[in-house]
């Protein structure tokens, strides 16, 4: 997030509290898309939008600093209001909201999974939400259907398109969000005595892509639901292209390649692409990373065994002591600059919590921001 | 050298908060003593061990809750083990379940496993979340204990039980006990049995916690310094104090 990101956000706080409505007015004849789920809201929200502007003749509004709340989308919708497409990426708690007051086309809902739990609280109290309000005929749903939280989400709406990615063992639904049985994971993908899940995929897509791949492919899906052209070569451009929350900081004469990862599944997804000797994990417990940090303990960190880890950031010392019950040698820095100086590798990678990886991006280091790809 | 066995039961329905790092620490403090350990993994619907010495529940969600307590319950085992002196420690939604009654998925009162008197009910209060610090009961001068809580159940504990400890900042239980005035419990302890709704992992943040649990059943442990451990623990009795 940037400075600019921010000030986007208090536009919006300025037009609803003049018009509490301005939304639905702003929204009115417009083809509004809205991008939702726990993980990757922002790179498909992006994909989407450039797909959409590459393959119409129109032109596409979009919430280009993931500002996702209420006064974040009241500033996108009303900062070039003739714009046909709006593709618009939305908190999960919000989206019900969004989806009544917007009346979108399309919503693309990409993942449920853990995060914030002492803000969003559990999976299933969203998956719980959205099921309630996604019922009718006006909204085309597009989901990952391998995820069994966002089936039961769309299980009594009208128009779904379904994607499968080939059925992957989802680490919180053990049991049926519908029915509470246990879900049967035997064979990759789920089943279940009430039936979910039994509703065939219309897109079936290729299991090896990782989280941008599959992002792409909901964003591809979407465009051609609203017309767009798609070339053939549009999914590999994208997942090459994503910026996938990597920034890269020059520290003296090293690089540190930054990814954000900010729950337990964006964990597992960061660490699964550590190549460096020297690794640093950046960590705070702020709001929007969660304030409760059991979830360190959720992750295997077992990549790092053999690397240099240095633990920073205000909760160094929960990630250190779990890192060491797992075996692992780790030393604890104050502070980020501090843990790169321990560091004498030429390669220096680095994952940093929400706020952590904020505090990095706003240079208040004194850190040189080497390439772009900061979002959130 | 004695051999530990510990079980985590239902990893996968009571998961959602980190719990099952309590097992990783108990392994990691019991190895420091030469303590030969191993995990013993349930899986829902697998048999549980009657025969080990340490089991663990964790917190979770309520359908999962209300799944793993009617596996428990018919499959028997856990009960067997306590009434044979076994250690437990159940966390959280581990917590309710192992209690007299509580909120079934529906919200009506299910009856739970009865290892421990207390009963949890909903009320119209909001969520209990946040840090939790803790006096424990059995020593008040002793170390605090420290967690965070992420809950919707208040528990009562019946007359006599013996509460975990007292409430310093945060809810606990949420409801007082007879003959405790205004002082809250938080959690509860049976014998061998402890319930809390501490999570952090709760035996990874009070390592003095995890000992006592070991030593239930391995009795005394050889001195063991872990400076990672106890610099973590004390930053979060710290936290209290700022």
């Amino acid at each position: 997030m940037t400075g600019r990101g921010r000030g986007e956000t208090i536009a919006g706080r300025v037009i609803l509290a003049v018009d509490p409505n301005a939304l639905g007015k702003l929204a009115a004849g417009r083809d509004i898309v809205l991008v939702s789920g726990t993980n990757g809201k922002t790179t498909t929200t992006a994909f989407l939008a450039r797909i959409l502007a590459d393959g119409t003749d129109e032109r596409v509004s979009t919430s280009e600093f993931g500002a996702n709340m209420l006064a974040g989308i009241a500033t996108v919708l009303s900062s070039k209001p003739r714009n046909r497409y709006v593709v618009l990426e939305c908190d999960e708690l919000y989206l019900p909201a969004m989806c009544e007051a917007l009346k979108p086309k399309v919503v693309v809902l990409l993942n449920l999974s853990r995060d914030q739990l002492h803000r969003t609280g559990e999976v299933r109290k969203v998956a719980n939400l959205w099921h309630k309000s996604f019922v009718g005929d006006d909204i085309t749903y597009i989901i990952n259907r391998d995820d069994p939280f966002l089936e039961f989400a769309v299980s009594d709406a009208g128009h779904v398109l379904r994607v499968t990615f080939g059925g992957r063992k989802h680490p919180d639904a053990a049991t049926c969000p519908s029915c509470s049985e246990l879900l049967d994971w035997s064979k990759a993908d789920y089943s279940c005595p009430c039936g979910l899940g039994t509703q065939s995929a219309q897109v079936r897509a290729d299991q090896r892509l990782s989280g941008p791949g599959r992002n792409a492919v909901l964003a591809i899906e979407a465009a051609r639901l609203l017309g767009a052209v798609v070339p053939v070569t549009v999914q590999a451009d994208l997942t090459e292209s994503a910026p996938d929350r990597v920034s890269t900081y020059a520290v003296g004469t090293r690089n540190v390649d930054t990814r954000l990862a900010k729950n337990p599944e964006s964990w597992r997804e960061c660490l699964s692409q550590v190549t460096a000797p020297q690794v640093i994990l950046s960590v705070n417990a702020r709001g929007i990373d969660g304030r409760d940090t059991s979830w360190l303990w959720d992750v295997d960190y077992n990549v790092l065994q053999g690397r240099k880890v240095v633990c920073t950031g205000e909760r160094r010392r929960d990630v250190a002591y779990r890192l060491s019950v797992q075996g692992i040698d780790v030393t604890v820095a104050d502070d980020f600059a501090a843990a790169v100086a321990t560091c004498d590798s030429r390669l220096i990678e680095a994952i940093a919590s929400y706020t952590a990886f904020q505090d990095l991006a706003a240079i208040g280091l004194g850190l040189t921001k080497a390439a772009t790809g900061v979002d959130r | 050298m004695s051999k530990l066995t510990i079980v985590r039961l239902y990893h996968e329905l009571l998961g959602t908060y980190g719990d099952q790092g309590n097992a990783e620490v108990l392994v990691h403090r019991a190895k420091a003593r030469n303590v030969s350990v191993k995990i013993v993994e349930v899986a829902p619907g697998q048999p549980v061990p009657t025969s080990a010495d340490i089991y663990l529940i964790g917190g979770g969600e309520d359908g999962p809750q209300a799944a793993a307590l009617e596996m428990l319950r018919t499959d028997g085992g856990l009960t067997t083990a306590v009434a044979s002196g076994a250690a437990l420690l159940a966390v959280c939604a581990g917590f309710q379940l192992i209690g007299t009654s509580l909120p079934g998925a529906d919200g009506n009162t299910v009856e739970g496993l009865g290892l421990v008197d207390a009963h949890t009910i909903y009320t119209d209060d909001p969520r209990c979340v946040g840090e939790l610090y803790v006096t424990p009961a059995t020593d008040e001068s002793a170390l605090i204990l420290t967690g965070f809580e992420n809950h919707q159940g208040r528990t009562q504990l019946g007359p006599g039980s013996q509460p975990l400890g007292w409430v310093i900042s945060g809810h606990g239980n949420g409801l007082p006990m007879e003959g405790s005035g205004a002082r809250i419990p938080e959690g509860v302890v049976n014998g061998r049995v402890v319930g809390t709704y501490m999570h952090g992992p709760v035996l990874a943040r009070n390592p003095q916690l995890a000992d006592q649990i070991l030593s239930s059943v391995a009795g005394s442990l050889t001195p063991f310094t872990d400076q990672l451990a106890d610099e973590f623990a004390a930053e979060r009795r710290a936290a209290f104090r700022s």
